[in-house]
């Protein structure tokens, strides 16, 4: 823009946008203002479009639905952490198993290791680990992955049970009857993992029928999805699979 | 103009944020939601169709969580998660539009803005017909108006989110302004 001292501007002079946004300093303001006070055509333009940014601000808010946040999460639980993947997070019953006696291998190597070098002062003696302390160790990882599985499960059932109305009788009842069948080996794995808590079949078990259940919901999820695309192949398709 | 939040001495927190994101930490994904879900449930409506911003809002969040490693704290995550959201957003618009076979703008290349001519006044502006001429902008020119006038962002937020200058961030913004003033006015 010229100089405040500038006393006239011509209509493809007048810094329009930086006026309304308050961008100029008093002098250009009065400039412009100038300019304004004798021409209706710039007038007009500053006026409407003030009008439009008004408008604009006071658009309504639209809100996303209230299970999207369950839909987003039933999809994540199907995929690694982003920060492990590298680290191969294990993602089957074998894995886990290999995992975990990987890592109670490392930290009793480490311990050992470590243990003759230790020189603790007299009066703060310290106690090694001792195998309790391992199991409760491996025990905590397992259940945090438990909570993991629990908390997509919670979020998919949430979901297909509000709207399973939307499924056909018949595919709802197969699903009603494997999820039993799944919640079974949920339940006996539990029990044993209770009696036995170290036991790598039942840990094999539990996690294989989690993922089972999940993988049963996410399906069941995405055909309702279909279902409301109007998508009835793809919908054909996912129904075949759940009657299975 | 609403708080953007996404400007502040808040990157530390920001970088274990989205270390606890990428650690798999569920409340942490779920903070991250709940603060900016409903911004950018509006901003996808009206970019990509209030049909699609379910799926776009669920593959923004889906993206974020896979490619949250890569965040290094160089913005605020907000900035961070907009810019992505908005990118993705201009690839499902752009993606449409050349199927339609349409020919699609670019914040590089700023076109003339449209003389101002007289008229009668706008007036009220109903929200419809305002929501039908924002439907009708350019898709960046769209996204730098929603951002600035809807949501309430400053420029300089703008131009980070949209990665480009804060002079083209205005320039855009007027450009917007202006075409909607011809649409509504039918000038």
């Amino acid at each position: 823009m010229k100089g405040p001292q500038s006393m006239s501007l011509s209509c493809h002079e007048l810094p329009v946008a930086a006026y309304l946004d308050r961008d100029l300093t008093i002098d250009e303001e009065r400039t412009v203002e100038r300019h304004l006070d004798g021409c209706a055509a710039c007038r007009a333009l500053v006026s409407d479009l003030r009008t439009v940014r008004g408008a604009a601000f006071t658009l309504d808010r639209r809100e996303p639905p209230a299970d999207l946040l369950a839909r987003v999460q039933a999809r994540l639980a199907a995929e690694p952490a982003p920060a492990r993947r590298g680290l191969a997070w294990p993602n089957t019953p074998a894995a886990w198993a290999t995992w975990l006696a990987a890592a109670a291998t490392l930290v009793i190597a480490t311990m050992m290791g470590v243990w003759p070098l230790w020189r603790p002062a007299p009066e703060l003696p310290v106690a090694p680990p001792t195998g309790a302390a391992l199991v409760e160790s491996v025990e905590a990882d397992l259940r945090a992955a438990e909570t993991h599985y629990d908390r997509a499960i919670d979020g998919l059932q949430q979901i297909a049970r509000s709207d399973s109305g939307e499924l056909d009788p018949q595919v709802a009842a197969v699903l009603q009857k494997n999820l039993q069948v799944v919640d079974q080996a949920i339940d006996e794995s539990r029990a044993a993992l209770r009696t036995e808590p170290t036991s790598v079949p039942a840990q094999d078990g539990l996690f294989e029928a989690m993922r089972t259940k999940v993988a049963l919901l996410q399906q069941t999820v995405e055909l309702i999805n279909e279902m409301r695309k109007g998508n009835q192949a793809e919908a054909g398709r996912l129904m075949q699979d759940l009657s299975r | 103009m609403p708080s953007s939040k996404l400007s502040g001495d808040v990157r530390r927190s920001d970088v274990e944020w989205a270390a606890q994101v990428a650690a798999g930490d569920t409340a942490a994904f779920e903070a991250l939601y709940r603060q900016h879900a409903g911004r950018l449930f509006n901003l996808a409506s009206r970019m990509s169709g209030s049909a699609n911003a379910e799926d776009v809002l669920q593959e923004v969040f889906l993206l974020a969580y896979r490619k949250i490693g890569s965040y290094r704290g160089e913005s605020s995550l907000g900035t961070w998660l907009y810019r992505l959201a908005m990118n993705h957003c201009l690839d499902v618009v752009r993606s449409r539009q050349s199927r339609m076979a349409q020919v699609t703008d670019s914040f590089d290349e700023p076109e003339a803005a449209p003389p101002a001519a007289p008229g009668p006044p706008l007036g009220t502006v109903s929200r419809i017909d305002l929501e039908r001429a924002i439907e009708e902008l350019p898709p960046a020119c769209r996204a730098a108006f929603l951002l600035h006038d809807v949501e309430g962002f400053g420029h300089g937020e703008v131009a980070a989110i949209l990665g480009i200058s804060d002079g083209t961030s205005k320039s855009q913004v007027h450009k917007a302004r202006l075409r909607i003033r011809q649409y509504l006015g039918g000038r």
